[in-house]
């Protein structure tokens, strides 16, 4: 499903003429199964969110390669990526990135709008996720009105809107308290076992990490080790 | 992304700085109404100098006043010009007159002063000479009056003074009031011979009256005679067209005039667009020729250049309003940074993305464009109406009748709208390519 294949990537900090270059990746292989959930784990400056924004093409790799679901997505250019960014994966953040000028129903809308769906069937399949998410009765409310959980929710509803394979999610209890994380991470094995989604999560946190069916250490740009069935 | 869903963020977008967004429309419309109402001088000024020259002529009408000769000068034209016109295609009619002199005519106990001209009838008729009662002279002795011939009869024993109201009008007493058709005309035709003045009475028959000018101000006085009478003329004063030999120098002969020449020569064309045709043809062929289409030729090509001078100058404005809207969409692509690096992050396209901020551009420039035409149709129409009034006022003149000072065809509106259009574009190009660039690490670690 996902395929990293000696993925190395750097940083050019400072101005022109005192210019340093940080190694942040060095030579990372790895790869995630279609319905595995995969947890990376490692101290700051690991290079965990680096290889993550890498998958999802914030950033672009200086080496390596990264094939999704069979296509060299370290190939194609901004444009391309976009467009296969929204049929193929879904985002959960930290800090659950939504638009506070959006209600939570507009929100989870918004994916199938720049995918150019219907209104009708936008209106169906948002109602569908929205209540999925045990969020239908908070449709109207702006994100500023909902709890930090309820916020995750929505995010995950956007995330899950188009019907994603593979779902990236960069520390998504980070905001949360303890037992909304609970809550999160039981939904997000429903998730995972119900409708067979690939989740690959970046965390430090060990309760996080225990419900990957792997989890994989970075430790200093490398990976360090790969510990299966930690949790199943 | 759907242009529907587009234009639906663009307005959920539109709403969030209400008052900057209410200052930028204001800034454009303000520009698009000052290009549309400085233009709109240049069209209503152009508009009433076209309208006065078509009122004043007839549009198919050609004046050719002689034939440019090798030698330089110009020679009068003749038979064998005419029939060249004749020959032209597209010509409907070639009138020419030979002009007589002044006379005095006499009907019954009523005089006037007209002159006297002989016209090819037929032609006439083709140019569309029209009669208001009677008929077209037969015989020699009959003759075709003016509409306003009859306006200048007064009785000719009254005393001048007397006749005259105010305004300078034979009173309606003193008028003659009697049908024309069927009475005795005595025209008058003076010499000089050995410094006394001496008159032959030719007897004359109105047979018809020419129909009333189209033209208001057209003063249609003149008395049509026959070659016959032009004969009898020159047969007594012994000069061509019935010249008075110089009083003080009796001896010499008025410059001769051959019998077929004529001294008003008029083309008329079958319809407006054979006129540059005819015109050509004639300049070919060393005719130098003017018609209100040539006229209006020079007329058209000089607004164009005034009308195209006053849009550049109005597009200056606009140009300067632009900056307003580069600085607004700066600052919403600024301030919705984050919005724009969430969308990107779940897959919008840099291109839709573009696409919004340019349509929310265009839409500023279109509102503005709109409220700005609506403005300047209400500022033309208050000039239209109130201009004459204070001009009125303030120096006591009267403007002159039908002048326009603003006009707005549609084709303004257009143009503005087109230019502001353009110009909105442009100058939100940089700020919507800016959007496209936000990074989406940099833009989602900010603080929402």
């Amino acid at each position: 499903m996902i395929t990293i294949k000696h993925l190395s990537h750097e940083f050019e900090i400072g101005k022109k003429g005192s210019k340093s270059i940080i190694p942040v990746l060095k030579d990372v292989s790895l790869e995630v199964k279609k319905g595995e959930i995969v947890t990376i784990v490692g101290r700051s400056g690991s290079g965990k969110s680096t290889l993550l924004n890498l998958v999802s093409g914030f950033i672009r790799p200086k080496k390596g390669e990264i094939s999704i679901n069979g296509v060299q997505t370290s190939t194609l250019n901004e444009s391309k990526f976009a467009d296969f960014r929204i049929e193929h994966l879904g985002f959960i953040f930290q800090s659950f990135q939504l638009i506070p000028s959006m209600t939570a129903y507009q929100n989870v809308e918004l994916p199938l709008i720049l995918k150019g769906v219907k209104e009708s069937e936008r209106r169906k399949r948002t109602a569908e996720i929205l209540e999925l998410v045990g969020l239908l009765d908070y449709q109207d409310h702006y994100p500023g009105e909902l709890s930090g959980g309820q916020q995750q929710r929505v995010s995950i509803a956007r995330a899950l809107i188009v019907n994603p394979p593979i779902i990236l999610a960069d520390e998504p209890t980070g905001s949360l308290d303890s037992d909304t994380e609970d809550d999160l991470l039981k939904f997000i094995k429903k998730l995972n076992e119900e409708l067979g989604i690939t989740f690959l999560i970046i965390t430090h946190d060990e309760k996080v990490a225990r419900i990957g069916h792997r989890t994989i250490e970075l430790r200093d740009g490398r990976v360090l080790e790969e510990v299966y069935g930690y949790e199943a | 992304m759907k242009l529907k869903d587009q234009f639906r963020f663009v307005q959920q977008n539109m709403k969030k700085n209400k008052t900057r967004l209410f200052m930028t429309i204001l800034a454009t419309a303000m520009s698009v109404a000052f290009l549309i109402v400085l233009a709109s001088v240049g069209f209503g000024l152009h508009k009433s100098i076209v309208k006065e020259t078509l009122e004043r002529r007839i549009v198919t009408e050609i004046e050719v006043p002689g034939k440019e000769i090798e030698s330089g000068g110009f020679s009068v034209l003749t038979d064998k010009d005419i029939t060249f016109f004749e020959k032209i295609e597209d010509v409907k009619a070639v009138t020419r007159r030979k002009n007589l002199q002044d006379y005095s005519f006499e009907v019954d106990t009523h005089q006037t002063y007209a002159q006297a001209v002989v016209a090819n009838m037929p032609a006439e008729i083709a140019a569309g000479l029209e009669l208001a009662a009677g008929r077209l002279p037969e015989k020699g002795n009959e003759i075709l009056v003016g509409y306003h011939f009859v306006e200048n009869l007064r009785p000719a024993a009254e005393n001048g003074e007397e006749v005259y109201d105010e305004q300078g009008n034979i009173k309606e007493e003193f008028r003659f009031k009697e049908d024309l058709i069927g009475k005795k005309v005595t025209m008058n035709v003076l010499k000089l011979e050995e410094g006394k003045e001496l008159t032959e009475s030719l007897e004359l028959t109105i047979v018809g009256i020419r129909k009333q000018p189209t033209k208001e101000w057209v003063y249609d006085p003149l008395v049509f005679v026959s070659e016959d009478v032009l004969k009898k003329v020159e047969a007594f004063t012994g000069t061509p067209r019935g010249m008075m030999k110089d009083s003080n120098n009796a001896d010499t002969d008025p410059l001769s005039i051959p019998a077929d020449q004529y001294d008003h020569v008029k083309i008329y064309a079958n319809d407006m667009e054979s006129v540059k045709a005819i015109t050509t043809e004639l300049e070919a062929n060393n005719y130098p020729s003017y018609s209100v289409i040539n006229e209006l030729k020079d007329v058209n090509v000089m607004f164009t250049i005034v009308k195209a001078g006053l849009i550049f100058i109005g597009t200056i404005a606009i140009l300067i309003a632009s900056i307003g809207i580069y600085n607004t969409m700066t600052m919403a692509v600024t301030e919705r940074a984050p919005d724009i690096g969430i969308m990107k992050a779940i897959g919008a396209n840099p291109g839709t993305i573009k696409k919004i901020f340019l349509l929310e551009s265009s839409y500023i420039g279109l509102i503005g464009a709109a409220i700005g035409t609506i403005v300047a149709y209400a500022i033309s129409f208050i000039v239209n109406f109130g201009l004459p009034l204070i001009i009125k006022q303030a120096f006591g003149e009267e403007p002159p009748e039908g002048l326009m000072f603003s006009h707005i065809p549609l084709s303004l509106p257009v143009i503005s709208f087109v230019i502001c259009y353009f110009v909105t574009i442009l100058s939100g190009l940089r700020p919507a390519q800016r959007a496209t660039k936000v990074d989406v690490l940099q833009a989602m670690r900010r603080e929402v």
